[in-house]
């Protein structure tokens, strides 16, 4: 996968690297089509993946130190411009998650006023120390005054209780958001003052180690990559959802959210979908679906069997299903009761009716959703089945390995769209009704039909002819992106 | 071994002695001073009133820069209460500042009594009455009342459940 090194490090000159897949056949023609003709650069016509691929997205992998140096540019390009110490600068961008234009703009504005909301100082300065030997408030032992410190807002506390203060916090992998030790006082303190007052040189490593993580975290434009103890930082020109591979680890995820990448659906609408099938949200829809609670001791209560006649379990109060009345009342009246049930239980009964149409519907997606996501893991055997046979064929003379290559792109192809596939689910659950959810889920049946073709026709690729193998992943592919253009947020 | 935190909680007991808030009362444990017994009264116009709730305050080596583990031995129905007597309060999670001390944790637990916070249930069905049903509210926390006072006249059996609690933490 050259062509990947080469987007991302070197994404705006060289178009022809701008391909994710550069090895195709056609690929190599415009390869050195390009070569030819860059020396009339500045045409942008010549990229036809970043204008057309909507799934394109310039980024670039930092090591830690790269990333370092970046945040401390732009850190003490705050504190020239705003006059302020580099601990103050680093507090400020943090909490403003890196807008340094809206930040200069506040700050120039009313500079106390944005940093008693920034939680740097406070409205008024407070003095605790009374006498030339104040009590400590904190471990209530009295020091000469030159044993106190404290930070803006003036809460005074002696050297140890700072320092105790400091590492219980460390521990616990509080760093940028440790606050004075005063009762209802929201001041942070600065890495300056923390860094001062830290006895142990160990716990001032894990200051700046956590600290950093916490600063790239707050950052839109980095993010750490979340493969397993891959310490590469991915940076992006914007904050979008768009998915970022790590040359390192191979992780692939989303630049935005950082879980995996999620198109068609969006970042919100993934998380609340993941929740929702991890916890047992259906759960409570289906009590509320499948149960009622008996009118006099109020347990839950299954019905299980076709019969309205309930008695409840625990109290064993009879009484009717329909109506939650007394049985005994029923008897000779009881086909009254199911004629009555449309008026005086109405509103009760719509409430069951909608949450079992919202089981049902969830079902219905979940259900997809799983599927492919099943299916995915299948094709994991049909792609190393694919490598054996091809060594068989190889040994055996039938064509050489490069011949069989497309099969193998055929398998990548598969898994890449029944990615798509999968994710499109969760995004028709929450789409609202309409003729947009109409085009939508039109283009997700075509795109799940030419996906089924294809994978029918990888697993039968030695009857299949070539050409019309390499015909429908074209197809499939045309599909996946037909409808990430339609509805991939840009 | 005097250690910070046994130097802060003899200067917690000293204040408390010194300058007692009213309605609340607490000691450390004849042989450990890590572990306090407390006692709230109800406070006045509260359902609570006439109430004499124990408490168990244990602290650890980290004290005042972590807060104590604070939890009901008398039985308790309030919103903010778990079934296992531990309680909810802001103060003694998040919002702990190492300048509170255990007169300031009584009295704020007192405060809780007189002002649940429904919003953050640790007991739902006491909630849930608090919101909705307050006059059956007020009946369940009668009766625990009555209970607090059951605990005071069987020396024994509060021991016991003492024991219990100990060994369930």
């Amino acid at each position: 996968m050259s062509g990947d090194v080469n987007r991302q490090l070197s994404h705006m000159s060289e178009a022809s690297s701008c391909y994710s897949d550069g090895n195709s056949s056609e690929d190599m023609d415009e390869d050195i089509d390009q070569y030819y003709m860059d020396t009339t650069d500045d045409l942008d016509l010549d990229c036809p993946s970043k204008t057309d691929d909507p799934e394109y997205f310039e980024y670039e992998p930092l090591q830690v130190m790269d990333a370092e140096r970046l945040l401390n540019e732009e850190i003490e390009a705050l504190c020239t411009k705003l006059k302020v110490s580099p601990s103050m600068a680093k507090m400020l961008l943090l909490r403003h998650n890196w807008q340094k234009e809206e930040i200069i703009e506040n700050y120039q504005k009313d500079p106390s006023g944005f940093l008693i909301d920034s939680h740097l100082t406070s409205r008024r300065k407070h003095d605790n120390l009374i006498g030339p030997r104040p009590m400590c408030s904190v471990c209530c032992v009295n020091y000469p005054r030159d044993r106190f410190h404290g930070v803006t807002c003036g809460h005074m506390f002696c050297q140890d209780c700072w320092d105790m203060h400091f590492q219980t916090q460390i521990q616990d992998g509080i760093t940028t958001a440790i606050e004075c030790m005063a009762k209802e006082c929201p001041v942070l303190v600065t890495e300056d003052f923390v860094c001062e007052v830290l006895t142990q040189p160990k716990l001032r490593d894990k200051y700046s180690k956590f600290s950093f993580n916490d600063l790239i975290k707050s950052h839109p434009k980095l993010r750490f990559c979340p493969g397993v103890d891959c310490a590469v930082i991915i940076k992006a020109k914007e904050s979008k959802a768009k998915k970022v591979e790590c040359q390192t680890c191979k992780a692939s995820f989303c630049f935005r959210c950082g879980i995996s990448y999620h198109a068609p659906t969006e970042c919100d609408v993934i998380k609340r979908w993941l929740t929702k099938c991890e916890d047992d949200s259906e759960t409570a829809n289906y009590i509320s679906a499948h149960t009622k609670d008996c009118p006099r001791c109020h347990v839950c209560i299954e019905k299980n069997g076709g019969c309205n006649h309930m008695q409840c379990p625990e109290c064993k109060y009879d009484f009717c299903w329909m109506c939650l009345g007394d049985w005994k009342s029923h008897g000779s009246e009881y086909y009254e009761c199911s004629r009555y049930k449309e008026n005086p239980n109405i509103a009760n009964e719509s409430v069951h009716v909608q949450a079992r149409e919202a089981l049902k519907k969830y079902l219905f997606y979940y259900e997809r959703w799983e599927n492919h996501a099943k299916s995915l893991q299948l094709e994991e055997t049909t792609t190393s089945k694919i490598t054996t046979r091809t060594q068989e064929k190889v040994m055996n003379n039938q064509g050489t390995w490069i011949d069989w290559q497309y099969l193998l792109r055929a398998a990548a192809l598969l898994k890449k769209c029944r990615y798509t596939l999968q994710y499109t689910y969760p995004y028709a659950y929450y789409m609202d009704k309409g003729s947009r959810k109409v085009l939508f889920e039109y283009q997700q049946a075509q795109l799940e039909a030419e996906v089924e073709n294809l994978s029918w026709k990888v697993e039968r690729a030695e009857i299949t002819d070539r050409g019309d193998l390499e015909n429908q992943m074209d197809v499939a592919e045309k599909r996946r992106q037909t409808l990430l253009k339609d509805f991939l947020e840009v | 071994m005097t250690t910070p935190a046994r130097r802060r909680l003899m200067r917690d007991f000293k204040r408390l002695q010194e300058d007692p808030p009213s309605g609340v009362s607490g000691a450390p444990s004849d042989n450990n001073i890590m572990l306090w017994n407390a006692v709230i009264f109800g406070p006045h116009d509260t359902p609570f009133e006439d109430g004499t709730f124990k408490l168990t305050i244990e602290f650890t080596e980290e004290y005042p820069n972590k807060p104590p583990t604070v939890r009901f031995i008398s039985k308790m129905f309030h919103p903010n209460v778990y079934a296992d007597g531990s309680i909810c309060l802001d103060i003694l999670q998040n919002r702990w500042s190492p300048t509170y001390d255990v007169s300031a944790i009584l009295t704020s637990i007192q405060s809780l009594l007189h002002d649940p916070n429904p919003n953050s249930p640790a007991n739902n069905e006491a909630a849930q009455l608090y919101r909705e049903n307050r006059r059956e509210y007020e009946k369940k926390v009668a009766a625990i009342v009555q209970e607090s006072w059951n605990d005071d006249d069987d020396e024994g059996e509060e021991d016991e459940e003492e024991e219990e609690s100990k060994a369930g933490s």
